[in-house]
């Protein structure tokens, strides 16, 4: 399966607004939670899980971060996307100590690594195309959001 | 035969990406070695009969084996060092 069809219209939020991580992890998973993608626990156990092992990435002029957590919490899979408004800070993936400030999250939410690992190479395809991420940070609407992601493609 | 303990966080994303470039790795460079996904939580305990880790995410404790964070597939940037480090820890 493609990266595009995990991609839920009502799992795109644009331009949102947010103060911190907390608030952002609590948005989407409200989104998801009523739209039954993930089970109650999801959102403590994305929580804690991003404490110990975050999920920021610098791509040098950029940041994006993949916030997701164990299988189990997941009912059906998807990937949410979600713009801020104004960035909020991740730590590192590599490094705890170290944080970047993301305005690009690829929330994701999955259950079957092997069978989805042709998405997972055009999520890493996405995030380390600076246009592509250009192009999704200036989109208005989640329609927009989606026509953009319908045309990735791993290179891998 | 060699063995590779390929970890992140949940055991589900990035070290299924990783997963895949190591075992294609190898394979270009005539490497034989089981190459196994795993969660970082889980390194500690599968490490005796291992020859190397390579995780995507931060290392929780010292492990007795060499230990490579591999975050630079997940970004793109200086992959091909990274490449050559973990061929070299398995020649």
């Amino acid at each position: 399966m493609s990266l595009y069809e995990f991609i839920r219209e009502d799992l795109i939020k644009v331009n949102l607004t947010v103060d911190n991580q907390d608030q952002l992890f609590e948005t989407l998973f409200i989104e998801a939670y009523q739209r039954g993608y993930v089970k109650k626990e999801y959102l403590q156990k994305l929580k804690e899980r991003e404490a110990v092992f975050p999920t920021g990435l610098s791509m040098g002029e950029y940041s994006v971060a993949i916030p997701h957590t164990d299988p189990e919490f997941i009912i059906n899979p998807f990937i949410a996307v979600a713009t801020l408004e104004k960035p909020v800070a991740f730590h590192l993936m590599e490094d705890k100590s170290k944080q970047t400030e993301v305005n690009m999250i690829l929330m994701l939410g999955l259950n079957e690594p092997h069978s989805q690992l042709k998405m997972l190479q055009e999520i890493m395809t996405l995030i380390q195309d600076k246009s592509k991420i250009e192009q999704l940070l200036k989109a208005q609407t989640p329609i927009e959001v989606q026509e953009i992601l319908k045309k990735i493609e791993a290179h891998n | 035969m060699k063995k590779v303990l390929v970890a992140c966080g949940a055991g589900i994303a990035t070290s299924t990406i990783v997963c895949n470039r190591v075992e294609n790795l190898l394979k270009e460079n005539g490497i034989e070695a089981e190459v196994i996904q795993c969660k970082i939580s889980e390194v500690a305990t599968r490490q005796d009969d291992a020859d190397l880790i390579v995780s995507t995410t931060i290392l929780p404790t010292q492990y007795k084996i060499p230990a490579i964070i591999a975050t630079a597939y997940i970004t793109g940037i200086n992959m091909e060092a990274l490449d050559q480090k973990i061929i070299d820890h398995l020649k």
